[in-house]
């Protein structure tokens, strides 16, 4: 029963961090007025202008802290370490990824998942025992709810987290409740692990694309609208399974066949 | 009386037109493949010989910045299709734009364009480049995709994606560079409409806005 009660306790305090998150954007979205379509710089983003701001406080919090930090770690840390927790970070996502995958119907890529999760547990994920686990596509609770065909809603910039559209952000939460890591680490020391992946993760992501990061930061005209069209690209890609494959297509297609009817 | 339709003669007749019409769809066919195989093959060739000069450049050491941004130049010159990039970076605010802004915003384009290479240039250094396959996107386009891999194993490898025009009378050019699903044009493309949208759609306001950027 006090075992019960510890991993619920675990739970809330995880799950917590991301209910407050989200819930701060959600209420702050709720207090904003929607602009009209002719004021907006894309049409998908009705609240900009909270966003923008939201997105100057993060770029802030990106610069005094995040920036520093990554900035250390990718330095500091042999690339051996960093390909450990790189790996346990991939590793530690599995659990959600079988199960979204098995929600829509995925088979080949839950089997993947779960057995890549099993076989890499033995070490806790820091070590890569599966030779190729390319195969297996990251799947979240928005990509779900995307399948589900729920609508992808507005766009918008929160607090910490970043770029996310209303469905997302939705999946965000439903993948920290869902995720059966937490239940697994009953030790304290693993405790402790499971608490720091989410930070850890945002500077692990922020070392692995720091120059890429920062020529946006430093050099976009607009860095806004560009890491809000990145992130839709992204999104787009994952929602189509196509980020890091070599299919011969992408989500842009359209983009560029419209173009060359044009001309 | 036979009617004419049922005669062996006119039988034979019709075999015979059959024949025709079917070898000359199959030759259309074959002549289409052969060209869809020579824009393929035309568009691998050219990432390929882009991809050699590049790492030749990547190779010359203590290049300064002065020779490394005309190096760049050269390179982006001869390997991509810069008009069509200007329009399409423009979107549909490309037709409204006066003469005058069209010409002022080729040369800052350029500018920016070339700017942003020169500044990730040397993140290719210690990557390889392998072709894994090219398909035809209408008459027009070539999307040729490919693999970064890190030689020294440390970055985890990347998809990329090519857009190679193959239009007719001009040279082979690329039009657009997609990494990890991210196409650098159509970024480039939905900041600048954000930048004209935010601006009451003035075109000028993105020159402007990219002459700045450029002075700072």
């Amino acid at each position: 029963m006090r075992f019960f009660i510890r991993i619920i306790g675990q739970k809330i305090s995880r799950v917590s961090l991301g209910f407050f998150v989200s819930s701060v954007a959600i209420s702050f979205v709720s207090g904003c007025t929607s602009l009209p379509e002719n004021r907006r710089s894309d049409l998908r983003d009705p609240f900009e202008n909270e966003n923008r701001e939201v997105f100057a406080f993060n770029l802030g919090f990106d610069t005094y802290v995040v920036e520093p930090v990554a900035d250390a770690y990718r330095t500091g840390v042999p690339q051996s370490g960093q390909r450990a927790i790189g790996n346990h970070i991939k590793w530690a996502g599995m659990p959600s990824t079988a199960i979204n995958s098995a929600l829509q119907g995925k088979a080949e890529n839950a089997g993947l998942a779960t057995l890549n999760f099993l076989i890499n547990g033995l070490t806790l994920g820091f070590a890569d025992l599966m030779e190729d686990d390319t195969g297996v596509h990251k799947e979240d609770f928005g990509q779900t709810l995307a399948a589900a065909n729920v609508p992808e809603g507005s766009f918008l910039m929160v607090p910490f987290m970043g770029p996310k559209t209303t469905r997302s952000l939705v999946g965000t939460i439903g993948d920290m409740v869902i995720n059966p890591v937490g239940i697994l680490a009953r030790s304290d020391e693993l405790q402790t692990i499971n608490t720091l992946q989410i930070p850890v993760a945002a500077v692990d992501l922020r070392a692995r694309t720091f120059d890429a990061f920062n020529d946006v930061k430093y050099n976009a005209i607009d860095p806004y609208s560009r890491v809000r069209s990145i992130y839709y690209q992204t999104r787009a890609g994952m929602l189509e399974d196509r980020v890091s494959s070599t299919i011969g297509s992408s989500a842009s297609d359209n983009e560029f066949d419209a173009f060359f009817e044009d001309e | 009386m036979t009617p004419v339709l049922a005669t062996p003669r006119f039988d034979n007749l019709y075999r015979m037109l059959t024949l025709l019409i079917l070898l000359w769809g199959l030759s259309i066919c074959a002549l289409q493949q052969a060209k869809a195989d020579d824009h393929s093959a035309a568009a691998e060739a050219h990432i390929e010989a882009m991809i050699g000069s590049a790492k030749n450049l990547l190779a010359i050491q203590n290049s300064d910045s002065s020779t490394r941004l005309r190096q760049v130049t050269e390179l982006l010159d001869t390997y991509f299709d810069f008009p069509s990039i200007t329009r399409f970076s423009a979107g549909q605010y490309w037709r409204a734009a006066s003469a005058a802004e069209k010409q002022e915003y080729e040369l800052v384009i350029r500018e920016v364009i070339i700017g942003t290479v020169v500044r990730n240039f040397d993140q290719l250094k210690g990557l390889e480049y392998s072709h894994v396959a090219s398909i035809e996107k209408g008459s027009k386009l070539v999307l040729v995709s490919g693999l970064f891999s890190d030689t020294v194993g440390d970055r985890p490898s990347m998809s990329v994606n090519w857009r190679v025009t193959t239009l007719p009378g001009k040279p082979i050019k690329v039009l657009d560079i997609e990494i990890e699903n991210i196409s650098m044009l159509v970024t480039q493309k939905q900041e600048n409409i954000a930048i004209i949208r935010k601006n009451k759609g003035e075109f000028s306001a993105l020159i402007a806005a990219m002459r700045e950027k450029l002075a700072s």
